[in-house]
């Protein structure tokens, strides 16, 4: 299944998905986006009503109700609250221009994400803009074993290391580390009561295929072990040496088969033999999807950049499988 | 062919946000107009005038009814509030009950028990009852293991079918007490539509998982069930109109009407016709009271009107907006239906022989 739709990218709804464990400050940002002036009327999706909301503003409530689509299979887990109450609201789509969906601190992201690319009214009415996750900078440590917290990291395109106030420049830069070991791909940022600027948060485009990747390049310099002793764990390969297409997909579409449920995401940009353009990739559990993108600049390095991140990796079978798609 | 259906002239008019829900009183005085920015208008068609019941307030009504006997008018949406009041007949002015706040979900799913006084009102994971002869909520309600997605009732008033992801409830909540427990039926996906059939009693479900479910007679035994579909099947219309076995029956799924018919009683009984004509999601459908002739609101800006054998009589347009909704005037002979730029539509429907 791919993550595309037939209806183009500008006329589709964009939607930011707010995660980070309980605690972590996702109200006190909900609130921000909310009173900020930033010329974008907001619709919010909340799990429970509390402190959010402002007169004027669209705030809907939602109750986190999981629909297994296809026997249980994890690519299909879906949020089937948010199909109906999105579709109630988009009858106002003149009232918004921007979804916020905000989930509970002990979610994992990817039912909401895959919700967006596996309904058909979803897909085509709005787009998956990005998954933004708020990290407790000061009790992070505390739950950094729970699988949700795990789940919130891996699937984040955004990290915003939050409470910087509360933690010592050392002890922001060990958890910034070990952050950076799960998800090498995701942006990151620093803030106090959640005060990032909202230009980085809403209208991001992460799930857009020619942003597939922005590794941190000292990331994939460092080419330490990156898994760690962490259940979820990440991996960034790369190769100088042109791919072959048809093995990297054979390859791929076997690695989603056998080990979809442990693949949380995958990026890649990919140098492929006789070919001028690069190739764009990415991946939320089973669901793939990429294609040409742009042709190689002089100023690009080119070569290919591969991140998985997921649960249990087997680091060295997984770099054999990829080397074995060299042209 | 358009000359079986003759539209002679149409009446339209505006509200602020787009039209979500329409509503004929049982006698066909009356009709109620809902949007989604909240506005509730009621046309008053003997005495020649409108009200608008409540004006726009950015919380959108998704839901509108008249109870059988005419006397009473509910609304409800996206506050989560039960709205009623009281209809006095042709040029008296509705007297509005207190809103009843029944949680902080959306409400979009609420039906008045045919011949009957009882509401029931989709409520998070519960269908509620209200009595419009005591006025009060009827204990306990029906739980259902999830979100209750769509509600119907025969059209007897008996029985009440609910469901949600993973199940069909039936219950008969008029029954003499003690009730009887109500009638679990595991489903595979989320039901998103129901329907009785009137002289049949059968039950339809239209499924999340792009499917059908059809059970016989009485809903006993097992359904049958269809799949292949487009997309979701949402929409689900019986025409009143006795068929040989079954009545004639409809199903939307994204832009593909499908009507039905069933031809025995074996595993391969219905057979379907597809009506291509749509270009875009269909948003309603309906048969004209006790006709075959089928009405079908779409996102296209058109509603098509079909002959019971799926002949396509003649395509309705408004200004080029979707079409949301739309409802039958009790006699049959007049359409309603409602665009997504707030404006409301009624279109004369001369009925011939032929297209009964």
């Amino acid at each position: 299944m791919a993550f595309s739709s037939p209806v183009p990218t500008a006329e589709r709804l964009p939607v930011t998905v707010l995660t980070g464990y309980l605690g972590a400050g996702k109200t006190t940002l909900l609130n921000r986006i909310l009173t900020h002036e930033h010329g974008l009327k907001v619709a919010v999706i909340v799990n429970e009503f509390g402190e959010v909301g402002i007169d004027n503003q669209l705030v809907v409530e939602a109750d986190e109700e999981i629909f297994e689509m296809n026997n249980g299979c994890i690519c299909c887990t879906v949020r089937g609250d948010l199909i109906r109450i999105i579709g109630n609201l988009m009858k106002r789509r003149d009232r918004f221009d921007h979804l916020v969906i905000e989930t509970t601190g002990l979610a994992d992201p990817a039912p909401v994400i895959q919700t967006f690319f596996v309904d058909e009214d979803l897909r085509d009415d709005l787009r998956l803009d990005a998954v933004v996750t708020l990290v407790d900078l000061k009790h992070v440590d505390q739950h950094w074993d729970s699988e949700e917290v795990q789940e919130q990291l891996a699937f984040a395109d955004v990290l915003v290391l939050n409470k910087a106030d509360l933690v010592s420049e050392a002890e922001r830069a060990a958890i910034e580390r070990r952050v950076r070991a799960l998800n090498p791909m995701a942006r990151l940022f620093t803030s106090r009561n959640a005060d990032v600027p909202l230009s980085e948060l809403l209208g991001v485009e992460a799930f857009e295929l020619e942003r597939a990747l922005s590794l941190d390049p000292g990331f994939l310099v460092e080419e330490h072990d990156h898994a760690h002793d962490d259940a979820v764990g990440s991996l960034a390969l790369v190769e100088e040496r042109p791919m072959d297409l048809d093995k990297l997909g054979g390859w791929l579409a076997d690695l989603v088969a056998e080990r979809g449920p442990d693949l949380f995401r995958m990026k890649g940009i990919i140098q492929l033999q006789g070919e001028e353009r690069r190739y764009v990739f990415q991946s939320v559990h089973m669901l793939l999807d990429g294609d040409f993108d742009r042709a190689w600049k002089p100023s690009d390095r080119r070569r290919t950049e591969f991140v998985i991140i997921g649960r249990d990796l087997d680091q060295e079978a997984l770099r054999a499988g990829f080397l074995a798609c060299v042209a | 062919m358009a000359e079986t259906v003759l539209v002679r002239e149409r009446l339209s008019g505006d509200l602020r946000q787009p039209i979500t829900a329409l509503a004929w009183s049982p006698d066909g005085e009356l009709l109620a107009i809902a949007s989604a920015g909240g506005e509730l208008l009621l046309l008053d068609f003997r005495a020649g005038c409108e009200e608008l019941l409540r004006g726009e307030r950015d919380s959108s009504l998704d839901v509108v009814g008249f109870s059988g006997d005419g006397r009473l008018l509910m609304a409800a949406g996206q506050s989560g509030e039960l709205l009623l009041w009281e209809l006095g007949g042709s040029g008296v002015r509705p007297l509005a009950f207190a809103p009843m706040a029944l949680g902080r979900g959306w409400i979009d799913a609420a039906a008045w028990q045919p011949g009957g006084a009882l509401l029931a009102v989709a409520v998070g994971r519960t269908a509620r009852l209200w009595d419009g002869a005591s006025r009060a909520w009827r204990e306990p309600p029906l739980e259902l293991p999830g979100t209750v997605q769509a509600l119907a009732w025969s059209a007897d008033g008996r029985q009440l079918a609910a469901t949600c992801h993973g199940e069909v409830a039936l219950w008969q909540p008029g029954a003499a007490p003690p009730d009887k427990p109500p009638q679990r039926t595991p489903i595979a996906s989320a039901g998103l539509a129901l329907a009785f059939s009137g002289p049949g009693r059968q039950l339809a479900c239209g499924m999340l998982d792009r499917s059908l479910l059809l059970w016989p007679e009485d809903c006993q035994g097992q359904p049958w069930q269809f799949s292949g579909f487009p997309a979701k099947v949402r929409h689900l219309a019986w025409s009143e109109v006795p068929g040989r076995l079954a009545p004639l029956f409809a199903s939307a799924a994204a832009e593909a009407v499908i009507l039905w018919t069933q031809m025995n009683r074996g595993s391969k009984a219905w057979s379907p016709e597809p009506l291509i004509w749509h270009e875009r999601r269909v948003n309603a459908l309906a048969f004209a009271p006790g006709g075959t002739l089928l009405a079908s609101a779409s996102s296209d800006a058109t509603v098509a009107l079909w002959d019971g054998r799926g002949r396509l009589l003649q395509p309705l347009e408004g200004q080029g907006e979707a079409f949301n909704t739309l409802a039958w005037r009790p006699d049959g002979q007049h359409l309603a239906a409602g665009d997504a730029n707030g404006r409301w539509w009624l279109w004369p429907v001369a009925v011939t022989a032929e297209t009964l």
